[in-house]
Parts: C-alpha cells; sequence; structure tokens
C-alpha cells in the first residue's frame, strides 16, 4: 500500500535509466572524496618536494632532499621500523585477544548474541582519549595494576609512558575493530564442519588446526588489515600514553607540523605512512588469493 | 509401542543386535524432544528412521555420533557402552545433510581428512582415498574443491569421506533430500549397493516415505520423538501398528465407524468387517487407494461371501495422474479416493455416476478413533 507511493512511474523509470540513478546517487560522496581526500592528499604530495626553511618557512621548489633526508638518517630509519614493529605487535596482541571472544560470539545465538556483541561494540561509543586515560590511571606506578602485581610479590614493571603502555592501551581501543572483522570474515565457518572433522577422528585441538584457523583466515587477515592501519596511524593514545618518549609516525608527524613547523618533512612522512598502507593492502591481497586459491 | 517384539514378515534376519539405545531422552529445557526411545540396530542392517520434519530423527542420529550429549539413556555399540565417548573416539561415519564438505580442501583432501587423523601412512591414504572416490565415481574430480561440485556430486564426496575410514556404523542425515528427484533415485540404488556390498551397519534419516520403504530393511516410524512402530518395509506398510503410520506411510483413506454387537463396523448405512476385530465403539477405518475395486455396474451391495467389504458410491470427482487416475468418491458423507492404473481406452465417467466400491476385508485397517 504504502510502497506503491514510491514506486516509480513507468515514464520515469525509462527516461532516468539506472546508470542515471547510479551517477546521480553516487555523485554527492564523489565529491565529497575528491575535495575533502584526494586534493589533500594530492596537496601534501606535492608539499613533500617543497624546501622547508629555519623558523617555519616554506619555499616552493622540487626537491627529493626531504625523501633522501629521511632515508640516510638514522633516527627516521629507527622511528619507521620502530613504528612498524610495534604496529605489528599491537595486531598481534589484538588478534590474540580478540579471536577467542570472536569464535564464541560466532557461535552464541539469539538475544545472547545481540547482548554480547553490544558489549563489544560498546567502548566504540567512547572517545579513545577517555579510555585512554583510563588506561593510564590503571597503570600508573601506584595504580591498581602496579598494586596488584606488588601484592603478588613481584617488583612492578613500568607500565606507563613507555612502549608497553602504548602496546597495551592500543591493544585494547583496537579490539572491537579486531573481533567485528574477524566475524565479518567467520563467514565460511558453519559448525556442521567442525562436527564433521569431529565424526571424522579429529581431536578438539586437530579440528582446531585443520579446519576452523584455516577457515577463519579470511577474517583474521581482514581484521589485521584493519587493526595494522589503525595502529600505525593511531596519535592520541601512543602521544598520551607514550608520555613524550614512545617515538612513533603519528607523533612525529604531529611534532614536525606543530611543534618544529617543518611542513614539508611531516608531508614526507604522512606521504610514507600512506606507502605503508598500500604496501599492507597488497600484502592483505595477496594473502587474501592465497587462501581462496 | 511395539519396539520390543519384532515378528519378521519372510525376510531373514540380517545380524545380531548390534547398536543399542536404551531409555534414550532429550530435553532442550523444559522441552522433551526424544522421549524413552529405545532401538536395537542389527549388524549389517540399513535401518530407516522416518518421520515428520521436528519429530526428533536428526537428534537422535546426533546423539548416536556424539555430537549432542543425551539427557538420559546408553548408546552401545556391539556391547561396548559409549554413552561417554567423545565424537572422534565413537568411530562412526556421518553424512550429514548439507554434507558439510571441507571447503577450503580438494576432494582428495576431504577424503583423506578421517585417515590422517588415524595416523595412516601416505601410500595407504593415497590408496584408500583412490579407492573410495572408484566406489562413488569421482576418481576423475579428486582435485576440484568442493564448491566446483554439483549437489550430488559434493553428495557422493561426502558419502566417500564416511565410508573410507571404514566406520562401525554410517549415519546418513537425509542424504538425498538436497538432489533433483532423478538423482536421488539414482543415488537411492547406489547407497543401497554399497551398503549391501560392505556390509555396512546403517541409520538412514528420512521423511520420505518411498525412501524409506524402497531402500532399508527395517523401517523405524518415529512421531513427536516417539517411535510408532518398527517393522520391515512390508510390515510398515501392510500392517501399520497406529493411524499416524497408516497415514504417514503411503496413503489412505479414512471414514469415521461405529462397532456393532456383532462385531461389524457401521459406515452410514453399510456395514463392513475387518480382519483385526475393533478394540473401540467409536473407530477409524482406513483403506489404502489402489486396494479398492469400482464395480461400476454393480445392481446392489449384498455382500458376497466373507472376504469382501463392498459399499455404495456416488463419483464426485476425476484427477488425471498420467500412470494413474483418481476416482473420489462420495460415501455416506465421507470422501474415498481410488486410485487405477490408466489404460489408453479409458472409459469415460461423470460426476454422479454410481458404483459399488469393495475391497478384501484383509485390507481394512481399524484404529480406536481416538488413536
Ligand atoms: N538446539 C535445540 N534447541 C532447542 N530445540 C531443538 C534444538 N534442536 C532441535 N530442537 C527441537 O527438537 C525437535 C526435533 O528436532 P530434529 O531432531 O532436528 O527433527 P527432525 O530431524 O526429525 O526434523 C524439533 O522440534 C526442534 O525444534
Ligand atoms: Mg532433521
Amino acid at each position: 500500500m504504502t510502497t506503491a507511493t514510491f514506486d516509480m512511474p513507468v515514464g520515469a523509470q525509462k527516461s532516468f535509466g539506472t546508470a542515471g540513478v547510479a551517477v546521480a546517487l553516487l555523485l554527492p560522496i564523489a565529491l565529497v572524496n575528491a575535495i575533502g581526500f584526494i586534493l589533500p592528499v594530492l596537496n601534501l604530495a606535492r608539499m613533500s618536494f617543497n624546501e622547508a626553511l629555519p623558523g617555519g618557512g616554506i619555499a616552493e621548489a622540487l626537491t627529493a632532499a626531504n625523501w633522501t633526508g629521511l632515508l640516510h638518517d638514522s633516527f627516521y630509519i629507527e622511528l619507521i621500523t620502530n613504528s612498524i614493529v610495534v604496529s605489528l605487535g599491537i595486531t598481534l596482541a589484538t588478534l590474540l585477544v580478540s579471536y577467542p571472544i570472536a569464535l564464541y560470539l560466532h557461535r552464541a545465538s539469539g538475544a545472547w548474541r545481540t547482548f554480547l556483541t553490544v558489549l563489544v561494540i560498546s567502548p566504540l561509543l567512547t572517545s579513545a582519549v577517555v579510555r585512554t586515560y583510563g588506561w593510564i590511571a590503571l597503570l600508573a606506578e601506584q595504580g591498581p595494576v602496579a598494586n596488584v602485581i606488588a601484592s603478588m610479590g613481584f617488583q612492578p614493571p613500568r607500565m606507563m609512558f613507555n612502549t608497553t603502555g602504548v602496546v597495551i592501551g592500543l591493544t585494547e581501543i583496537l579490539m572491537p575493530y579486531m573481533i567485528l572483522s574477524l566475524m565479518a570474515g567467520f563467514g565460511r565457518l558453519d559448525p556442521k564442519v567442525e562436527e564433521a572433522a569431529r565424526t571424522l577422528g579429529a581431536t578438539p585441538f586437530r579440528t582446531f588446526w585443520r579446519v576452523i584457523l584455516p577457515l577463519t583466515l579470511p577474517g583474521i587477515a581482514l581484521g589485521c588489515l584493519l587493526c595494522f592501519v589503525l595502529a600505525i596511524s593511531s596519535f592520541i593514545t601512543p602521544k598520551l600514553m607514550g608520555g613524550g618518549r614512545v617515538f612513533l609516525l603519528a607523533t612525529e608527524i604531529y611534532d614536525q607540523a606543530i611543534v618544529t613547523l617543518n611542513w614539508p618533512l611531516a608531508a614526507t612522512l604522512s606521504m610514507l605512512v600512506l606507502i605503508i598502507f598500500g604496501a599492507a593492502l597488497a600484502v592483505y591481497s595477496r594473502i587474501l588469493r592465497m587462501i581462496e586459491g | 509401542m511395539m519396539h520390543q517384539t519384532i515378528k519378521r514378515d519372510g525376510v531373514e534376519t540380517i545380524g545380531d543386535p548390534y547398536l543399542c539405545l536404551e531409555g534414550m531422552n532429550k530435553k532442550y529445557g523444559l522441552v522433551e524432544v526424544i522421549s524413552n526411545l529405545n532401538l536395537a540396530v542389527r549388524k549389517g542392517e540399513l535401518i530407516a528412521l522416518l518421520g515428520p520434519s521436528g519429530c526428533g530423527k536428526t537428534t537422535t542420529l546426533r546423539m548416536i555420533a556424539g555430537l549432542i550429549a543425551p539427557t538420559a539413556g546408553r548408546i552401545t555399540v556391539g556391547g561396548r557402552d559409549v554413552t561417554q565417548i567423545a565424537p572422534h573416539g565413537r568411530d562412526m561415519g556421518l553424512v550429514f545433510q548439507s554434507y558439510a564438505l571441507f571447503p577450503h580442501m580438494t576432494v582428495a583432501k576431504n577424503v583423506a581428512f578421517g585417515l590422517e587423523m588415524r595416523g595412516l601412512s601416505r601410500a595407504d591414504i593415497a590408496n584408500k582415498v583412490a579407492k573410495a572416490l572408484g566406489m562413488v565415481q569421482l576418481e576423475h574430480l579428486a582435485e576440484r574443491k568442493p564448491r566446483e561440485l554439483s549437489g550430488g556430486q559434493q553428495q557422493r564426496v561426502a558419502l566417500a569421506r564416511a565410508l573410507v575410514i571404514e566406520p562401525s556404523i554410517l549415519l546418513l542425515d537425509e542424504p538425498l533430500s538436497n538432489l533433483d528427484a532423478k538423482l536421488r533415485d539414482e543415488m537411492r540404488t547406489q547407497i543401497r549397493d554399497i551398503q549391501q556390498q560392505l556390509g555396512i551397519t546403517t541409520v538412514f534419516v528420512t521423511h520420505d516415505q518411498v525412501e524409506a520403504l524402497s531402500m532399508c530393511d527395517r523401517i523405524v516410524v518415529m512421531k513427536g520423538g516417539l517411535i510408532e512402530q518398527v517393522g520391515t518395509p512390508h510390515e510398515i506398510y501392510e500392517r501399520p501398528a497406529t493411524p499416524f503410520v497408516a497415514s504417514f506411510v503411503g496413503r489412505t483413506n479414512r471414514v469415521k465407524g461405529k462397532r456393532t454387537a456383532d462385531g461389524c463396523i457401521r459406515i452410514g448405512s453399510s456395514m463392513i468387517r475387518s480382519a483385526r476385530p475393533a478394540v473401540q465403539d467409536d473407530v477409524m477405518v482406513m483403506v489404502r487407494p489402489h486396494r479398492i475395486h469400482i464395480d461400476w455396474n454393480a445392481a446392489s451391495t449384498e455382500q458376497q461371501g466373507e472376504t469382501a467389504n463392498r459399499m455404495a458410491a456416488v463419483l464426485s470427482r476425476i484427477t488425471f495422474v498420467g500412470d494413474v487416475i483418481q476416482y473420489h468418491f462420495d460415501v455416506g458423507g465421507s470422501e474415498f479416493i481410488v486410485e487405477e492404473s490408466t489404460k489408453k481406452s479409458q472409459v469415460s465417467r461423470d460426476q454422479g455416476d454410481k458404483a459399488v466400491l469393495s475391497w478384501s476385508v484383509e485390507d481394512t485397517l481399524v484404529f480406536g478413533a481416538d488413536q
């Protein structure tokens, strides 16, 4: 009844083909993307070939000095490798803690599943700043975590204002993304297939290795890609929990752009992050083709 | 109902009880899905669990396989209690309704899986896989992935995968229900042939009575978590224990009647007799459509001898179904369907034509009306 009023008149459908509709619907977002993303990126790319003058000045130029300088400065080489290694570590930690949760959620059903899913997503409703401060309170030198460790008779390690803190904080913050990606990629995991493995003589452990794990690889790949990208570009948590002592790409870009006012170098580092994204994406599609192949 | 004493109808016994279910019970929350199920499956026989959807066939099969734990009861295989044994220790081959092939493995790898779990040598595995695939005529597709196969081919891979481990018991959950009619007929024969060739004790779940009747040594008819009857296809068809069995297996006419003092049954104004005496005053009489003879020229319904029931009827509708023709008669207010094989030179009949229906007393099934 009500739907009938929304049906397109016959004449309108004819004069306004499906291709036309598609273009019309895609145009706004294409424009937003062009203005809000592609143009700034092109601008950044151009900026990375400009020359930085002392005191924050920029000289229009076409020099590769920023790029070559980056690759010859051991500080930056270390910064880049450190960023990649820490992000990979965070991705791995997130995967390990999220995988059992996602598997459990995948198997749950009904209202229980809905409830748990909401629970998993709910951290996304609070800002990362708030959650980071939460972790700072928990991991501080005389904080609850340190107290618990001390009460067990161990010397509490430093967990704040170093890489450990950043890894802990980011792992927790990225968990919802990982869990949702894993669940999205668990489509091929049919409980019947696990049961088939069991009846064929596979122990639960071997069922996991031979059936569950291979079938969840697409989800793992997707989750890892997303979390790696989010980890390497994260800024708030490393800034707050690193206490200025942890140097990662995003924090360095911020420092160069805002503190040192070296915009060409900040642009170069930003482009480098984009290149790392591209590489991660390439690795991901490679892996996906290998899994599905 | 009558699951303890099973008289055989001229079919030789295949073997001793091998798979025994004793007092099986399964509850989901407060809902009892299987109630006190007792069943002895003989060694080497193909037994069907037959019943409408939701009657607990799959639940029973999954309890046998160990995939779900019974709320109460005991399962033994060859005298060994397996109730507490995990599925991977039970040595049973299960073919799922959805086949449940490993999507990431080739056909050969799927079939090899169970053998690898048993730690066989590579050479042995290759050997057995080739043999199993040969048995289901799929050697040429060994390197394909399941998604590149048709439904019938996937079904055969699932069968090969379950059989290659030479399980003590083969469990089939509606294995043919996802196939088209022609393929289903082929697979019926193929499964039966393989089963007899290997002499493997098999439990076959189906809701299709034709499948159960044509393939199986014995049939267990289930309804609402209870066993209605266990028997050979012949017994189930000819001597159904309950009205449910009579109408679920094969088609049947049903009409209400009253027991009279002399042991006859009155339907409207007609009197009929049955082989087994009625146990209640209000009865349900059932007669199979193709066991009824139509006499278009009979003058009266006078009983001729002691072996036949006769009733006057008026033709109300005709349905032509190709190989059979169905006459719908009005018999004292109830509808009776009579089936005859079609002939090329069919005498055409009209609505309102009068006839006398007759059928043998033997073919008259009588049940209590509230049964
Ligand atoms: N996990 C479950 N939880 C609750 N009820 C179930 C569950 N599995 C099956 N049932 C119920 O048990 C009954 C029997 O199911 P099933 O054995 O699958 O029937 P069939 O295979 O004969 O169609 C059905 O009424 C079904 O709704
Ligand atoms: Mg079922």
